[in-house]
């Protein structure tokens, strides 16, 4: 069987895999990896529940063969918090009561964590359409968009502190 | 009365697992030497099967077992009320969901090849899509029994004198669509084969047991030794409620004795899940010329599709909801539940309410319109109090808050200032409008079902408390509600409850996460269990602090004097428990209060507890494309004492947009028994773009009944905003809706056919 060997990091680890070449970033985060945080929900890029972050850019885990991670950083739901000390956003979410059911979860929070790493205050807006492509049945959005503020401006916040 | 947890927003006891990814839902579980499956769907909607291959399948590398009907060991069907689909199809099919064969395998891909190998001969037969067309004489039978699944017929005072009364009749024909459920995970899971011969099935579920009992008779095991545990479920708003996937799972792991995934793709789940009742609902309406409701006579066609499931109690519900929260004294009330060969309708947030509250809260705001009288006085002046007898005809004893929720909702800002907000609209061919609706829904299972609870109560040696109720949750947060209410029960610190959901072995039977139910039915089960618990705890505290029972009380992290500084911790009670031969385990039983008997015409009516529930849209409709965005929704829930009240502005914000969807977007749409729109490019659901700006207002009615006061919150929250919504449209527009979803197109076209384009209104080629 043709296979592909492809190295990249996982959450701060260096990975090695050797796969059949058509495999999906998401299949070796799930399926070889065993990390779970990243969920599937179509399997076509169209609800969100699998966004990754690529080199801190938002991507679809099920739209990204794994040889496109080759040498770069990939980060999940799972390396998102430092030892016991979450996230804002991972705060954020929990305070605000942003999550139901959680399955849009990991996803969600790694859309807003690519906006804020690039606009730390983002506007109502702004945050709308950098989860328009994550799909929420139970929440309505409204509480998410809430979260996304505010670990926006607790994240500002530590930055001015530091 | 003040409470220390119940009434605050407390965090979600789950919501740390979740935002850490650290969650593991049974889609996420997987054990050594697991196999994947595949189901062989049907290839038509309707035809006899005259014969199935499987060779090929089982001589493909990898594949360890294929199965087909002779290997259902025990009956082969199921389904909640009748079981009459087939967990493997034998000479039939009814539609493209049903399963004719199992394949187990090394690799997904593997079993997806070998499923693809199955060749099937059929003989096609004519397919059923329109519930009417059904009713015909002459057309094909799908079940034994014809194609009506249930007629209801009911009827209070004297409809057409009724009507002789009326100043005014109003007459429409509604439609409504098969929404989907579109929970973010697809139905799936893992299932083991146990040592001691028993299956444990891994699957998100809305009710454990009865999963447990339909497995048990399928594969004709003791139902002891079928484990089921659902939690955490990714979504399921009623979709889940049925088995899906369940029974398959167990099959292949009682033959291959292995452990086995079974994951239905988007499009399968499409294909083979639950979906909303489409119905065409029939409403000719009397009223006063003072606004007095006088007659009501509804007509429902309920498409049920190929199997029963709850199609049945669904379309019952229409019928107890059609004429929505108000007195009408003469009313004819029909449902016709109708087979056919489209995808299954069964459960859904609202059951059956959502369909007839659409169409009576436009009848409402149609005679508004045509009385001249403001809308929200024209629902306040028919709206039930408690006392009141119900169009069905059943006195309405328990807390009715139809008159608090549409009080509070003529206060709102949006309400007040709805000229005002009308006039801001952003550019001149735009055009904005204001709509209300009002809506109830009846919580619990209804008379003559077994609706029960029960509460598992167990102090650990360590100090904590285990609470075992197994109503799954599925995302609404009960599990943080029975934290809530145990905590301040066994007047303990929330930090000492570890809750227990959606796990036969580790919960007592509650019944279903559905019909608004696991909230009331949870926290009335932990009111009855506490106090023999805490009683013992009282006497094991008395000797070891060497103080009479009376003169002690409870401290979040154990029991003390009431006088002295005297004190015992938890664990140190526990310990002196088991030294007295003291049970530290409790289990309680709870039955939901039920009327004596059902309405005659009418299996499983009346409810006897109601949530409420008004809502009011302010829309903006593009008349150069007939798109409308929503901009804002107030929600004016009275669901009795709020227990977590942050766990219910979740519940009403997502439930606004899911409504908003109804209203919209949302259709599975189906020519010929086939789906057409089968993935989220083509099902358009809200994303946070359309989402509107969302209010809740919370209105407090205590329900004597409740625990501590509490009602169900889950469905109707999501019910009245559809017709809010489409009132809204004609305000703005002056174009009145009667078929929903109303997309832009559909919009357009009516804009069009009523000569309300901007440039004077042709009809474009579409």
């Amino acid at each position: 069987m043709n296979l592909v060997e492809v190295e990249f990091t996982l959450n701060g680890e260096r990975q090695k895999v050797i796969v059949p070449p058509r495999t999906t970033l998401l299949e070796v985060i799930r399926e070889h990896l065993g990390l779970t945080g990243t969920k599937k929900g179509c399997g076509k890029g169209e609800c969100g529940a699998c966004t990754v972050l690529l080199d801190g850019e938002a991507v679809l885990a099920c739209l990204t063969l794994i040889s496109q991670a080759e040498g770069h950083a990939v980060t999940t739901i799972e390396g998102l918090a430092k030892g016991e000390q979450l996230d804002p956003l991972q705060e954020a979410f929990i305070e605000e009561g942003a999550i139901q059911c959680g399955y849009c979860t990991p996803g969600m929070i790694l859309s807003a964590k690519a906006l804020l790493r690039k606009n730390p205050s983002p506007t109502q807006e702004e945050i709308k359409t950098a989860i328009a492509g994550n799909l929420c049945r139970c929440t309505g959005y409204v509480k998410i968009i809430k979260a996304v503020q505010k670990a926006g401006r607790r994240s500002a916040e530590v930055a001015a502190h530091d | 009365m003040s409470f220390r947890y119940v009434g605050k927003p407390i965090p979600r006891v789950d919501a740390r697992e979740k935002a850490t990814g650290a969650a593991r839902y049974m889609t996420d579980l997987a054990f050594p030497g697991m196999l994947w499956a595949k189901v062989k769907r049907s290839d038509y909607p309707h035809a006899l099967i005259k014969g199935i291959d499987v060779s090929k399948a089982r001589t493909w590398p990898g594949v360890v077992a294929v199965l087909t009907w002779p290997d259902v060991p025990g009956y082969n069907g199921f389904g909640i009320v009748v079981p009459d689909q087939p967990v493997l199809c034998r000479d039939r099919v009814r539609f493209l969901g049903d399963a004719i064969a199992l394949v187990a395998a090394q690799t997904e891909e593997a079993a997806t090849k070998a499923a693809e190998l199955i060749t099937v001969e059929y003989e096609p037969l004519p397919v059923l899509e329109d519930p009417r067309a059904a009713l015909k004489p002459g057309a094909v039978q799908i079940h034994a029994g014809g194609n009506t699944h249930q007629h209801n017929l009911v009827t209070q005072g004297d409809v057409e004198k009724g009507f002789g009364e009326a100043d005014l009749i109003i007459e429409n024909y509604y439609v409504t669509p098969r929404q989907m459920h579109a929970f973010l995970e697809t139905e799936g899971g893992v299932a083991t084969a146990d040592p001691d011969g028993g299956i444990t099935v891994y699957a998100g579920s809305q009710h454990s047991y009865r999963d447990q009992l339909q497995i048990a008779r399928a594969l004709d095991l003791n139902p002891r030794l079928i484990r089921v545990v659902s939690n955490p479920t990714g979504g399921g708003f009623g979709g889940k409620d049925e088995i899906v996937v369940q029974i398959h799972l167990a099959l292949l792991a009682h033959h291959t004795r292995r452990p086995v995934k079974l994951w239905l793709s988007r499009e399968e789940s499409v294909r083979a899940g639950i979906k909303r009742h489409r119905e065409f609902l029939y409403y000719r309406t009397g009223v006063k010329k003072d606004g007095i409701l006088v007659a009501n006579e509804v007509k429902i066609f309920a498409d049920t599709g190929a199997y029963a499931t709850l199609g049945g109690p669904v379309v019952s519900l229409s019928v107890g909801h059609a004429c929505g929260p108000y007195r009408i004294p003469h009313v004819r009330l029909e449902s016709f539940c109708v087979y056919t060969n489209n995808g299954i309708s069964g459960a859904f947030r609202g059951f059956g309410v959502n369909q007839v509250t659409f169409a009576m809260e436009t009848q409402m705001d149609i005679l508004a319109h045509q009385l001249g009288m403001d809308p929200l006085e024209l629902r306040l002046k028919n709206a039930l109090r408690q006392g009141d007898l119900n169009p069905l005809g059943f006195r309405m004893d328990t807390s009715v808050g139809a008159i608090p929720s549409l009080t509070a909702v003529g206060g709102s800002e949006l309400w007040k200032n709805r000229w005002a907000k009308k006039a801001e609209a952003t550019l001149p061919w735009k055009r904005r409008g204001v709509g209300i609706a009002t809506a109830l829904q009846g919580n619990g299972l209804g008379a003559g079902r077994p609706d029960y609870g029960g509460a598992l109560l167990r102090l650990l040696p360590g100090g904590t408390y285990e609470v075992g109720i197994s109503c799954p949750e599925i995302g609404q947060g009960n599990t943080t509600a029975y934290a809530q209410m145990a905590a301040e029960t066994l007047e303990c610190s929330i930090e000492r409850i570890r809750v227990y959901t959606g796990d036969t072995r580790k919960a007592v039977d509650s019944g279903s996460t559905s019909a608004s139910r696991s909230v009331y039915t949870g926290g009335n089960s932990i009111l009855a269990g506490a106090p023999t618990l805490k009683e013992r705890l009282r006497k094991a505290a008395a000797g070891l602090l060497g103080l009479p029972e009376d003169d002690l009380e409870f401290f979040p992290e154990g029991l003390r004097g009431k006088s002295t500084s005297r004190s015992a911790t938890l664990e140190e009670v526990a310990r002196e428990m088991d030294r007295l031969g003291l049970s530290r385990e409790v289990k309680s039983t709870f039955l939901w209060p039920a009327a004596e008997r059902e309405i005659e015409g009418a299996p499983g009516l009346p409810e006897i507890i109601y949530a409420y529930n008004t809502q009011i849209a302010l829309v903006e409709v593009d008349t150069l494309t007939g798109q409308t965005r929503v901009l804002e929704v107030v929600s004016v829930p009275e669901t009795g004492r709020v227990i977590n009240p942050q766990g219910l502005e979740g519940q009403a914000d997502g439930g606004a947009v899911m409504g908003m969807g109804y209203a919209l977007m949302e259709d599975i749409i189906m020519e010929g028994g086939y789906y057409k729109n089968t993935n989220f490019s083509t099902y358009i659901l809200p994303t946070a773009l359309d989402a509107p700006g969302h209010v809740t207002v919370m209105v407090e009615e205590s329900e004597a009944t409740g625990p501590f006061g509490a009602k169900g919150v889950g469905e109707v929250v999501c019910v009245p905003v559809t017709p809010a919504i489409t009132n809204a449209i004609y305000d703005a527009v002056g174009v009145r809706v009667t078929k929903i979803p109303v997309t832009a197109e559909e919009a357009y076209r009516a804009l069009a056919d009523n000569s309300l384009l901007p440039h004077g209104g042709t009809t474009p080629h579409v």
